[in-house]
C-alpha cells in the first residue's frame, strides 16, 4: 500500500462522522477537512475533544459517516493508519514496573522499530524531552510533570507523521507547561510531524495551532485557520478623543474605516487593509484634535470561542 | 555524536512486520517473568517431574545400570499406561501452579495501569494483545508438559523398539491433545481472571476459588441430585476425563467424554466473553 503523501492529503477528514456511545450521541454528523501543522480541538468539558481523538484511534466505531487520517480510512487501514500516529492520552498510563527507558523502548518496538533502533531512539527521546538524566528510574516515581513528559515521550519516539495529544498540559505547573508548549511547537517547526491538540485552554491552543475546530455539545461549532485569521487579522480599533470632533470622523470615513460606533468622542473602527494605528494619529495631529485614549485589539482566539459557544451552528 | 546531544527526529528506517507485531507483547512480558529469580528457580523445578520420568525409563532399559546400583531388573514392567497417566498429572500441576503465579500479572498490571489505550493506540489490536498475553502462557507451559511428555514417550518408543510407539501411540495423543487442551483452558481462564481482579494476590485466589468452589458444588449436585449432571460444571473432572479418555482408560465422571469437552469449550468461551467484555482502550465510566 502506498503512503499517502503528506503536504496533499490532509491530516484528518471527517465526513459526516457520528458516534454513539451507550445509545447516547456523543459526535454528531462532523464534517472538517484540516490540514494544518498544528491543529487545535478546542471545546468546553464533555464536547467530545477525547472522543473524537479515540475514535480517530478507533478506540470506538464510527455509528455513521467516517473519516480518514493522514489519508488512511477508519474503516479498513486501522493498523496502517495507527502506525502513523503517535497519541498522548489524558490520563496516566504506564506499563507497570518499567523504567523510563524500557517502558519508551516497549512502546518504540510495539510501532515497528528492532529492538537496538528503539533503544537507541527511547535514549534519545527522553533527553529530548528532558528525562535524559532520569531515563533509569522507574514511572512509578516520576512526578506529575515527568509523567506527562515520559507520555510525550511515548508518543514521540517512533516518530510518527501525526501526533495527537489530549491535554497535554494538565497538571503541570507554569514551567512545565512552558517547556511543554515550547517542545510540541518545536516539533511542529521540524515540519515533519503534524500536531492534533486537544486541549480546554485556549492559551495553548493559541500559541501552538495554526488551525482550530471548535466543538460544542458534539458538534462542531466552529472552525477557523488561525494562520489565516492572524495574517488577515482586521484591527479593531477604540479611540477616545478630548473633545468629539466630526472632521475627524469625515477622514476615517475618507480613509475607508469601518465605523462601528457612531458616537464622535468615542469611536470603534476597523482600520482598513494596509493602515495603521500611525495613520490615525497623523490624522488627529493635522487636525488638532487630542487622542486620550486608543486601543488596538486583534479578534483573539477566545473571541472565536466565545462567539462559537454563543451560537448556535456558530460556523465562522 | 553522543546520544544526549542528538536531537529528536521522524524515524525512517526498516519496520518489524505487522503480522508479528504482538510478540513484542510475549517478549516483554516474558523478560518481566524471569526477572524475578525466585520464579526462575521455580520454574527449573518444575520440569522435574518429566526429567525423573526419562530418567526412569532410561534406567529401567538400561540393565547394566540397574545391575551396578542394585536394583530389581524388572523395573520396566512398571512403564505401564498407569505410569505414563501419573506423569501426565506429575506435569499438569507445576504448569497451573505458574500459570497461577505469572497470570495475574499479565493484564491486570495493564489495566490498573491504564496501559491499554497505549498499547492500542499502536498498530496492534485487542485480539492481538490477548494473543501475545496467551502465548507467554503457552510458551511458559510448552515445554514442561507436552514439550517434555512427547520426549518421554519418543524414548520409550525408541528404548522399547519393536513398533511399540505405533501400539501405543494413544499415549503420545494424550499427552500432546490433553496437555494443549489443558494449556489453552488454564491460560484463557486465568487470562479472564487477570482481566478482572486487578489486585495479584485476590486473582491468584479466585482462580483456586472458582475451581474448588465449582468443584464441592459440582459434588454437592451430584448427591442431590443423584445424577453426574454437576460434572458439567466440574472442571477438574471434566480436565481429568477428556486426559482418560485420552489415554483410553475409563473416565471418573458419570457424563460422556464429548459433554466433558462441551465443559472444557464452554469455560474456555465464557473466559473469552469476560475477557472481551473488560478488555477495552478506555475506561467504562457507568
Amino acid at each position: 500500500m502506498s503512503q499517502p503523501e503528506s503536504p496533499i492529503t490532509p491530516a484528518i477528514e471527517l465526513e459526516g462522522l457520528t458516534v454513539n456511545l451507550g445509545g447516547r450521541p456523543i459526535l454528531i454528523d462532523l464534517c472538517a477537512s484540516l490540514r494544518g501543522r498544528a491543529i487545535g480541538l478546542l471545546g468546553p468539558n464533555g464536547a467530545g475533544k477525547t472522543t473524537l481523538l479515540r475514535t480517530l484511534l478507533q478506540f470506538f466505531p464510527t455509528t455513521n459517516g467516517s473519516a480518514r487520517v493522514l489519508g488512511f480510512s477508519l474503516e479498513n487501514e486501522g493498523k496502517e493508519l495507527r502506525a502513523q500516529v503517535g497519541y498522548m492520552p489524558e490520563n496516566d498510563s504506564f506499563v507497570a514496573g518499567m523504567t523510563a527507558v524500557h517502558f519508551v523502548r516497549l512502546m518504540a518496538e510495539l510501532s515497528g522499530l528492532h529492538p537496538e533502533p528503539a533503544l537507541e531512539r527511547a535514549h534519545e527521546t527522553l533527553f529530548y524531552v528532558g528525562l535524559g538524566e532520569a531515563r533509569y528510574r522507574k514511572l512509578g516515581t516520576f512526578s506529575t510533570g515527568m509523567k506527562q513528559m515520559v507520555k510525550l515521550a511515548q508518543a514521540l519516539v517512533h516518530g510518527p507523521r501525526l501526533l495527537m495529544l489530549d491535554e497535554p498540559t494538565n497538571g503541570l505547573d507554569p514551567p512545565a507547561r512552558k517547556r511543554m508548549l515550547d517542545l510540541i511547537t518545536d516539533i511542529r517547526d521540524r515540519g515533519e510531524t503534524q500536531i492534533l491538540l486537544s486541549s480546554h485552554l485556549l492559551g495553548d491552543v493559541e500559541s501552538v495551532c495554526d488551525e482550530v475546530l471548535i466543538l460544542k455539545d458534539g458538534r462542531i461549532a466552529a472552525s477557523c485557520d488561525l494562520e489565516a485569521e492572524r495574517s488577515a487579522n482586521r484591527s479593531f480599533v477604540e479611540v477616545e478623543l478630548q473633545t468629539a470632533d466630526q472632521r475627524f470622523v469625515d477622514e476615517l470615513t475618507e480613509l475607508g474605516c469601518e465605523l462601528a460606533t457612531h458616537d464622535l468622542g468615542r469611536l470603534k473602527l476597523v482600520l482598513p487593509e494596509g493602515r495603521t494605528v500611525r495613520d490615525l494619529y497623523e490624522i488627529a495631529n493635522r487636525l488638532g484634535v487630542g487622542i486620550r485614549h486608543l486601543d488596538l485589539k486583534r479578534d483573539s482566539l477566545q473571541d472565536i470561542f466565545l462567539r462559537a459557544m454563543e451560537g448556535d451552528n456558530g460556523g465562522l | 555524536m553522543a546520544v544526549y546531544e542528538r536531537t529528536w527526529r521522524r524515524y525512517l528506517g526498516e519496520l518489524t512486520p505487522l503480522r508479528w507485531r504482538w510478540l513484542v507483547v510475549t517478549r516483554y512480558a516474558l523478560a518481566d517473568a524471569f526477572a524475578s529469580r525466585l520464579f526462575t528457580a521455580f520454574y527449573a523445578l518444575c520440569f522435574l517431574p518429566s526429567v525423573v520420568g526419562l530418567f526412569f525409563i532410561y534406567l529401567s532399559h538400561n540393565m547394566s545400570l540397574l545391575q551396578q546400583l542394585g536394583m530389581p531388573p524388572d523395573l520396566m514392567n512398571m512403564l505401564t499406561d498407569r505410569f505414563f497417566m501419573n506423569l501426565f498429572s506429575w506435569q499438569a500441576i507445576p504448569a497451573f501452579l505458574v500459570a497461577v503465579i505469572v497470570s495475574p500479572s499479565l493484564i491486570a498490571a495493564d489495566l490498573s495501569n491504564n496501559a491499554l489505550p497505549l498499547y492500542l493506540s499502536r498498530p496492534i489490536d485487542r485480539h492481538e494483545y490477548v494473543l501475545g498475553k496467551m502465548a507467554v502462557l503457552a510458551i511458559l507451559l510448552s515445554p514442561m508438559t507436552w514439550v517434555m511428555g512427547l520426549s518421554i514417550f519418543i524414548l520409550q518408543a525408541y528404548f522399547e523398539g519393536g513398533g511399540w510407539g505405533f501400539e501405543n501411540y494413544r499415549i503420545g495423543l494424550a499427552y500432546l491433545v490433553g496437555h494443549l487442551a489443558w494449556i489453552v483452558v488454564i491460560s484463557i481462564l486465568t487470562l479472564a481472571i487477570s482481566a478482572w481482579v486487578r489486585f495479584k494476590p485476590v486473582a491468584r485466589g479466585a482462580l483456586f476459588a472458582i475451581i474448588f468452589i465449582l468443584y464441592f458444588f459440582a459434588q454437592a449436585v451430584n448427591a442431590v441430585t443423584r445424577t453426574s449432571f454437576g460434572d458439567l460444571i466440574n472442571l477438574v473432572r471434566a480436565m481429568n476425563s477428556v486426559v482418560m479418555s485420552l489415554f483410553g482408560a475409563p473416565t471418573p465422571s458419570g457424563l460422556p467424554v464429548s459433554l466433558n469437552w462441551f465443559t472444557l469449550v464452554a469455560v474456555t468461551a465464557l473466559s473469552i466473553w469476560l475477557i472481551n467484555r473488560k478488555l477495552r482502550p478506555h475506561e467504562v465510566v457507568r
